[in-house]
């Protein structure tokens, strides 16, 4: 139903006396105009770069979130033994804390004279200070992944932890190392994991607009759900921001069809 | 037809049925009256909506209830009235004036009193969301600006009163911006990743129309709407531009060295200042010529109201140059009153020396441009354009 609302406003007509959106019901109706206004922008106008910006972001942060979400799934699913709990726990103990308090937490950790920029100066890894919010991309990929990265860590932490410790123990048996049993069995049996862990992880990442108002503001780092937030919560042209929802949600849908196939894939290798 | 294919064709079927234009749809132009500081206009009457009569006595019990900016009225002011009167005072918010439209026009919400800003008082008489004002009860109106007791987008102030008044200046901070003062401060690389403009495409573009010496702010031209596009983002790379409209927060607490701002925001921002910074650190530049905008913020009635004799009674009080003063303290968004000057507000230290540019006179308002309604049509460049900007191009 949310998303037929959606369509009915992206399809629907504007009221002349209040220049605000109607929603058009009946789909005999619908006026495909701002969508395709929508299409064509994002395929060769304005849009499109926002577009790539917004791919190369969540990309680069979905791969941070492996680089650093793996080892410490792996760890606490292998190596934390009674830890384990402990460790969950303090991944999951940002949740705790409200979203936005965190967030603007590291705004004051951010500052030119924050304590980061501090740490930074006194260890001689910079030479003046890094000016983290003044729209800067790195600070808006960094946010992402500290934002998103228990989605990430714990579904993969499930997965690594039903691994059988016989495979391994046959693996070694066998002959393989440590490295070549994590090869050669781990990774391929923690697959469908790390796929779970990704979409989950990544399909926020393409919806977010807050994370990025707050550590930028800045239009050299304009995301495609800031474009959304834009026609949607200000302004009179919401049917194009209706229309970009159901663009955006388009391109999701081909990557979650890619993910369910390859999941199926993973699992029919496991099995 | 196998089962893929029928879906297919059932598909494409839908589609090509879709497009149709509904009976009874009206798709013409704004029926609402453009009005300009040239061109008054008086908005229409109906006659389903009378004003009250004359003489009634305030409604007492149960709840007041108002429609307003978050932060943009005195709690105390509420509260002293809705004691006096035997009424709960209950605020509703809204963020934009699409907003407060949407939650007007819900089938079943009533509201007693409204704050909107001039531009859509038209469409809201228009579409019949407003209760005429019987000015009987409105012996405070003679206290507000000459301008504004019958002004200009509301001829004979038929459904509105005037509330605050406002400039869009650059406010900035004393103790790092010593020299250069005007619109030119925003493109000063100087303060590069230190600099904002006020995140809304009608101020931002006529900033950059005015900072080119253009006047023309309410054009419906979209080679003129374009070209201060154009001239907005060499922000982009030569400043790494920022949007935003918590000036009054990031001036104070030195994240913005500049920000393109409303007058309001400077004063509010010495409530904002961090524990033993001095107010002298804020500024706040206005154009001494009339390459400067201003605005007003109004109260009107809704034509849903319960209370519609107390209502008229609240906004007699809000336009009391004790109350307003009072009302001021809170928001400090100035009210449009002739007791409001700038020498009285230093003298009585509402504002600091330097921020009396902040206070808007009569003059200033005079010489002002103001942002106007323009057709949906242009409305839609307006916003395009800001859009375009907001993307990076």
């Amino acid at each position: 139903m949310p998303f037929y609302a959606v369509a009915a406003v992206a399809f629907g007509y504007t009221d002349p006396v209040f220049n605000a959106p109607v929603p058009e019901w009946d789909p005999r109706y619908w006026d495909f105009t701002a969508f395709t206004e929508i299409l064509t922008r994002s395929i060769t106008g304005d849009l499109r770069p926002v577009f790539l910006r917004t791919l190369l972001y969540v990309a680069l942060a979905l791969g941070l979130c492996v680089v650093i979400g793996y080892p410490v799934a792996y760890y606490v699913a292998r190596h934390a033994g009674r830890h384990r709990a402990l460790l969950l726990g303090l991944i999951l103990a940002p949740w705790w804390v409200n979203y936005l308090t965190r967030m603007l937490a590291w705004l004051n950790l951010l500052q030119d004279d924050g304590y980061v920029n501090d740490l930074l100066l006194l260890t001689r890894i910079v030479d003046e200070p890094v000016r983290w919010l003044s729209g800067n991309p790195v600070t808006v990929v960094l946010a992402l992944v500290y934002g998103y990265i228990p989605f990430f860590i714990v579904p993969l932490f499930s997965t690594l932890d039903r691994i059988d410790p016989l495979l391994l123990e046959a693996a070694r048996d066998l002959g393989c190392s440590s490295r070549g049993a994590f090869w050669h069995v781990t990774l391929p049996l923690s697959r469908p994991g790390l796929l779970t862990a990704s979409a989950i992880t990544a399909l926020p990442m393409f919806g977010d607009y807050y994370t990025n108002t707050l550590v930028s503001g800045s239009p050299t780092t304009t995301m495609i759900a800031n474009q959304i937030e834009f026609y949607l919560l200000g302004g009179t042209r919401k049917e194009l921001g209706a229309s970009l929802v159901l663009l955006l949600s388009a391109l999701l849908m081909v990557l979650m069809v890619y993910y369910l196939i390859s999941s199926r894939r993973a699992e029919e290798e496991v099995s | 037809m196998d089962r893929r294919r029928f879906l297919l064709v059932s598909a494409l079927a839908a589609t090509a049925a879709c497009g149709g234009e509904r009976p009874g749809r009206s798709t013409g132009s704004s029926a609402v009256p453009l009005t300009r500081t040239d061109s008054p206009g008086a908005l229409p009457l109906h006659d389903d909506i009378p004003p009250i009569a004359d003489g009634l006595s305030p409604e007492s019990g149960g709840v007041l209830k108002i429609l307003n900016y978050p932060e943009y009225v005195s709690p105390d002011v509420l509260k002293a009235f809705g004691k006096k009167h035997g009424v709960e005072v209950e605020v509703t918010t809204f963020n934009t004036m699409e907003d407060a439209i949407s939650k007007l026009r819900t089938p079943g919400a009533s509201f007693d009193v409204w704050f909107p800003t001039p531009d859509v008082i038209g469409k809201a008489a228009v579409g019949k969301l407003l209760l005429p004002l019987n000015k009987t009860y409105l012996g405070n109106l003679a206290n507000a600006w000459p301008q504004l007791q019958s002004p200009f987008y509301d001829e004979g102030s038929r459904y509105s009163v005037p509330y605050c008044a406002y400039t869009s200046g650059v406010g900035y901070r004393a103790d790092e911006v010593t020299a250069g003062f005007g619109y030119g401060l925003l493109w000063d690389p100087a303060y590069k990743g230190k600099a904002y403009l006020i995140d809304d495409h009608r101020e931002g573009l006529a900033l950059a129309m005015l900072k080119n010496g253009s006047r023309e702010i309410n054009t419906e031209d979209p080679v003129k709407i374009k070209q201060a596009g154009t001239w907005l983002s060499e922000l982009v790379p030569l400043m790494n531009i920022k949007t935003g409209i918590a000036a009054y927060q990031l001036v104070a607490e030195g994240q913005a060295t500049v920000h393109h701002c409303w007058s309001g925001d400077m004063i509010n921002a010495q409530s904002y200042l961090p524990k033993g910074v001095d107010a002298d650190v804020l500024g706040y530049w206005y154009p001494s010529d009339d390459l400067g905008v201003v605005g007003t913020d109004s109260l009107a009635v809704p034509a849903s109201a319960t209370k519609p004799v107390l209502a008229h009674m609240l906004l007699n009080h809000l336009l009391d140059p004790v109350v307003a003063q009072e009302n001021f303290s809170f928001t400090g968004y100035q009210p449009a009153l002739s007791a409001i000057t700038p020498e009285k507000m230093v003298t009585d230290e509402f504002v600091t020396e330097g921020l009396k540019s902040a206070i808007v006179t009569p003059d200033v308002y005079a010489r002002s441009q103001q942002i106007f309604q323009i057709s949906p049509a242009a409305e839609a460049v307006w916003l395009d354009t800001w859009s375009q900007f907001k993307a990076g191009q």
